[in-house]
């Protein structure tokens, strides 16, 4: 099986994913595996698809070019290779970090969890609070290498929190929290 | 008396881990009443912890009534160092709070608890609560120990939708 990924990215308004999925419907192409989501009024689609034989990624490029350019949408399209089995497998956990906006904070986090093979699996932040006190909160789930335990984890989480000057919590994300 | 700001994030009494009052003195009876006086002129306002108006003393004010989710009410009251007894039957509902603007939580809590604590009075008090004021209870309990519900979700999802609709 062949697979593809595409992906666009514009300006939010109705009908992107209409556009987007028509020509797809007409070339024979499946979807697998969606994600679309608004980010500050930027609508932004991730498609994986499957190729039917006799259909390219040129041809699937092709096809998106006029509806994307009408959209004024960012348009890639891609070859992928099959799915590869997920990385880490440890502890599921969700991550919470919050404090006074500054520069840095993703960037200083997933540093840490990258250098400790942590792999993120979702993340997502927003800036609340009054816009001359803006604080900014994060939120990410996890899933640990197996050799490392989730107390070394929140201990570390700990330290670089009091270094950037925020909090930081970790917690298994299936449990009870009572 | 006083009607006190409610302090939010990022403010550093939020993640504090209050001190026990023991004895119930003047101080402590001017707290709860400045609890009380806030939560009611604050509105919507079901509880509040001593440490979101700037104290750091273990004390909170709940009053669910009227809530339309309330079952257990037991009126506008006033604890210090509350410990939790029971807690169980634990589901999760969606949650917010005066000190974290602009976001809502959902969080697993007890659905069924037994708290006690001291009185402005300085008498005991054993209090069974269920449902959305055991909720108020624990979030409550929760501000005492520094912690907020963005310390408790379980998923990136149960704090930021998809989409946010205005």
């Amino acid at each position: 099986m062949r697979r593809g990924v595409v992906w666009t990215l514009g300006a939010d308004r109705p009908g992107i994913a209409a556009a987007i999925t028509g020509p797809l419907l007409e070339l024979g192409v499946n979807l697998e595996d969606c994600s679309m989501t608004i980010l500050s009024g930027q609508f932004a689609m991730v498609l994986v698809v499957e190729l039917p034989d006799g259909v390219e990624i040129a041809a699937l490029e092709a096809a998106l070019a006029a509806p994307a350019a009408r959209l004024e949408l960012g348009l890639a399209v891609r070859a992928i290779s099959e799915p590869t089995p997920s990385l880490g497998a440890g502890a599921h956990c969700v991550v919470s970090v919050y404090g006074t906006d500054h520069p840095g904070i993703v960037h200083r986090f997933v540093t840490l969890l990258a250098d400790a093979q942590v792999n993120i699996t979702d993340l997502a932040t927003r800036v609340i609070g009054e816009s001359d006190d803006p604080v900014y909160a994060m939120v990410l789930e996890v899933t640990l290498p197996t050799d490392l335990e989730l107390e070394d984890l929140r201990e570390r989480l700990g330290a670089l929190a009091a270094d950037v000057g925020v909090d930081a919590s970790i917690r298994p994300a299936d449990a009870d929290v009572l | 008396m006083a009607v006190l700001p409610v302090l939010c994030l990022p403010h550093p009494v939020l993640k504090a881990v209050t001190r026990p009052v023991g004895v119930i003195d003047d101080a402590a009876r001017a707290l709860a009443t400045d609890l009380l006086e806030t939560m009611q002129a604050s509105p919507a306002c079901v509880g509040l912890a001593a440490n979101q108006v700037g104290s750091t003393r273990r004390a909170f004010c709940v009053d669910v009534t009227g809530h339309k989710k309330a079952v257990s009410c037991h009126g506008a009251f006033v604890l210090f160092d509350p410990k939790l007894l029971v807690a169980r039957a634990p589901q999760t509902a969606r949650e917010g709070c005066m000190s974290v603007p602009d976001l809502t939580g959902n969080v697993a809590r007890a659905t069924e608890i037994v708290v006690a604590g001291t009185t402005p009075e300085g008498t005991e008090r054993v209090i069974e609560a269920d449902a959305f004021e055991a909720r108020a209870i624990l979030h409550e309990l929760d501000h005492l120990d520094g912690f907020l519900f963005l310390d408790r979700v379980t998923s990136v999802g149960d704090v930021f939708q998809r989409v946010k609709y205005r």
